[in-house]
């Protein structure tokens, strides 16, 4: 499996903002992807039709997965019926496995890829090359972070971090191309040896955006038309799908249709859609001759087991949550340390990981709420952190994760929450305590170490007003506003 | 008709472990309710052809919208009066952006719309693309990559994402429609549905009657190959055709 490396989270997100250039093509890009999404969805639906369709699409989901053995089932026989092999992988070593023993009966040597997430998960490039497979990403930005050695910035767009002399630069060294500043050079460039690639590849890798299970159709959503060549110029067509990607009908597909590439890109549909379900038969024209599904657990389990993580399952990764996510927007994907950045990121990565490691992630968030306004399936996400960072509390890590300190100010905060008299005195204590360290009615840096110090050191906190609000109001405010008719209201 | 691949020996053992995170013992025999699987073939046969009734009803704003759509896809699209235009709009199509080596598939429509005289009257001598005309794949492939525009008729245009189905029937070649630079493909009205859903009711119908012999394989063509991949730049004709031209009957 892929390393996880959000151990490292604190450290790698202090780096991203204080690279000026990330800022600023990350406040581009997001920009942009925020903008398009609002107008597609106000031009060709409307809020309230959209929230039904979300609706809707949450529903299915949701029944999909607390039914979800019976439509693997569905799925299997399906495929089977279709003439394709069906797997099933309990994590990233088995699907390794699988996908490298149907490589090497096939005598593979190059094998191309279009965009999957789960191979991604499974780190099978590695493996590959490792048995002497050249594994080759087909999608532009895949492609220019497969020759940096990196993993995606983002779901739907993993090289938006690099500029084009960066592009460039890669070329050069890896293609032996001449530099030029021209992105449409660069495009022509990569399209020209990855055409070398596709007329020797022996075998197709791709992702699944969705599972029919009904008919066993796998669909993939592509603009740039490599998922069509990887799943037609080979002769072997190996899907890599998570469990939980199926839908059960092939009319569901409408609806799924039409919330994904809205929400992604802002593009009422993307420029291709491949429908596969298996070989072709011997008279077909197009379609792989051998059609292989690989279905991955991989953590997934951990999941779908937590009734309240549960419907994290739900997520078509989109990239909305993370368009919309300002902790994103600042430190972007790679602070992450796995393969999901961005809220959803936060949510699946410590329970398909490793709690511990990851231990950081549910803290990533302001729970401002915005990325639960624009998920197409409504994932209560800012639930869902609240909940990992209870179950972090609670000692799930099999430690106790609060300090005395902590303790100490959280009994001391519940009593002064319940009792008036209370809250008062200890505000006018902390009113006492920290004016001496406010400046231009912020307070930049709290001395008392280590207690409250960490607090200040990577924000501001406002000045507390020299006069409370309560006492405001019992020496001036009350007797101004009292209700004309006399009557008190709530 | 293949054998039925064999089931793999870790089934049993998975969906027994997804049933248990579910909290569930015993595996589900009724299957779930959900409205798009409930229906059978002959409701299905009811709602297809209620669904063929309002498209031919609306034929016309039908067409119109899918116009409307393609346009704002970056399609270039052209409407014909009849197949005689349609020839010269392709004809057209090839003159003005100096092509030279065209091919198109074998399919029906260019029975109807006859555009290899229009070509040839203006110098350009198109080569058919199918398999099983005494040429080998490679063949096919080198004339396929070298050719600057590709022509070819769709199964269904839809108008509601102005997508293109394109599904592989006999005599359509897939390369016509993915290798050259410059793709036209020829509308008819009857093809035309006005949404996604009308299209996959179909598609479910068609699989629902297909007896041991079903496409498992299809493409929507929605707009010209494209990437921001770097530096968020549109740039258009990555791995399939950039330039697109859509010519619609009627
Ligand atoms: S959680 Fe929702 S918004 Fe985020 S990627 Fe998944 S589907 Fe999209």
């Amino acid at each position: 499996m892929a390393e996880v490396k959000s151990a490292e989270f604190k450290k790698a997100s202090g780096r991203a903002l204080r690279d000026e250039k990330l800022q600023h093509s990350l406040e581009h890009v997001m920009e942009h992807f925020v903008g398009a999404r609002a107008s597609v969805i106000e031009n060709d639906f409307g809020d309230e039709n959209w929230e039904a369709m979300r609706t809707r699409a949450a529903a299915i989901k949701q029944s999909t997965l607390e039914h979800l053995d019976y439509y693997l089932d569905m799925v299997d026989r399906s495929v089977r019926r279709n003439g394709g092999h069906v797997y099933f992988a309990d994590d990233a070593a088995q699907a390794n496995a699988i996908v490298l023993d149907i490589a090497k009966r096939n005598g593979v040597k190059t094998v191309i890829k279009s965009k999957s997430m789960v191979s991604e998960e499974m780190g099978i490039n590695h493996i590959l090359e490792r048995e002497g497979i050249e594994p080759v990403e087909t999608d532009l930005g895949e492609y220019i972070i497969q020759l940096a050695g990196e993993t995606p910035f983002h779901i739907i767009a993993p090289a938006m971090h690099k500029t084009r002399q960066e592009v460039s630069a890669l070329f050069q060294e890896w293609l032996k191309t001449a530099p030029t500043q021209d992105i449409k050079r660069l495009c022509v460039y990569a399209r020209d040896a990855l055409r070398e690639k596709f007329a020797a590849a022996d075998m197709g890798i791709s992702g699944a955006n969705f599972v029919v299970a009904e008919t066993g159709t796998v669909c993939l959503v592509t603009n740039e038309g490599n998922g069509r060549m990887t799943t037609s110029a080979p002769r072997i067509h190996v899907v890599l799908a998570g469990m939980e990607k199926i839908v059960p009908a092939v009319e569901d597909l409408a609806l799924f249709l039409r919330l994904l590439p809205r929400s992604a890109t802002g593009q009422r549909i993307t420029s291709y859609n491949t429908f596969v379900g298996g070989p072709r038969a011997p008279s077909d024209e197009d379609g792989p001759e051998e059609f292989h599904l690989v279905l991955v657990d991989n953590g997934r389990l951990n999941l779908l087991r937590d009734e309240v993580m549960r419907e994290a399952l739900r997520c078509i990764r989109c990239g909305a949550c993370l368009n919309h996510c300002p902790v994103y927007r600042k430190i972007g994907g790679h602070a992450y340390g796995w393969v999901y950045s961005g809220p959803i990121g936060a949510i699946v990565t410590p329970p398909m990981t490793n709690m511990k490691v990851a231990r950081d992630l549910p803290y990533a968030s302001t729970l401002c709420g915005t990325c639960k306004d624009v998920c197409p399936v409504k994932i209560d996400i800012p639930r869902l952190l609240l909940h990992l960072r209870h179950k972090v509390a609670e000692g799930a890590l099999g430690e106790r994760s609060t300090t005395w300190m902590e303790r100490l100010f959280v009994g001391q905060w519940h009593g002064a929450m319940r009792n008036r008299k209370a809250l008062e005195g200890k505000a006018n204590l902390g009113r006492l305590l920290t004016r001496p360290f406010a400046r231009g009615g912020k307070v930049r840096k709290l001395p008392f170490a280590p207690m409250v110090s960490g607090w200040t050191a990577s924000r501001d906190f406002p000045a507390p007003a020299p006069r409370s609000f309560a006492r405001l109001w019992r020496e001036e405010l009350a007797h101004d506003n009292a209700h004309p008719n006399g009557t008190e209201q709530g | 008709m293949p054998p039925t691949p064999e089931e793999h020996p870790n089934k049993a053992a998975f969906l027994l472990r997804v049933r248990s995170a579910l909290g569930r013992t015993d595996p589900i025999v009724h299957m779930p309710d959900h409205p798009s699987l409930k229906s059978n073939a002959v409701r299905q046969q009811e709602k297809v052809r209620t669904i063929v009734a309002r498209n031919e009803a609306r034929r016309s704003s039908a067409l119109d919208r899918l116009a409307r759509t393609a346009a704002a896809a970056s399609w270039n699209v052209r409407r014909a009066g009849d197949a005689e235009e349609a020839a010269s709009i392709v004809a057209e199509i090839a003159q003005q952006s100096g092509v030279k080596n065209l091919v198109r598939s074998a399919e029906d429509v260019f029975k109807r719309v006859n555009i290899d005289a229009a070509l040839r009257s203006v110098g350009v001598s198109p080569a058919i693309l199918a398999s099983g005309r005494s040429r080998s794949r490679g063949a096919l492939r080198d004339m396929a990559f070298r050719a600057d525009m590709g022509v070819t008729g769709v199964s269904y245009a839809i108008a509601e994402t102005a997508s293109c189905a394109v599904t592989p029937r006999k005599g359509v070649a897939r390369l016509a429609s993915l290798a050259p630079p410059r793709l036209v493909l020829l509308i008819e009205p009857e093809q035309v549905l006005e949404t996604l859903d009308d299209f996959f009711a179909i598609t479910r119908l068609n699989r629902m009657q297909a007896r041991g012999r079903t496409i498992n394989y299809f493409n929507f063509i929605s707009g010209p190959s494209r990437t921001a991949d770097i530096e968020q730049t549109l740039t258009i004709g990555v791995h399939g055709p950039g330039e697109v031209h859509m010519v619609i009957l009627g």
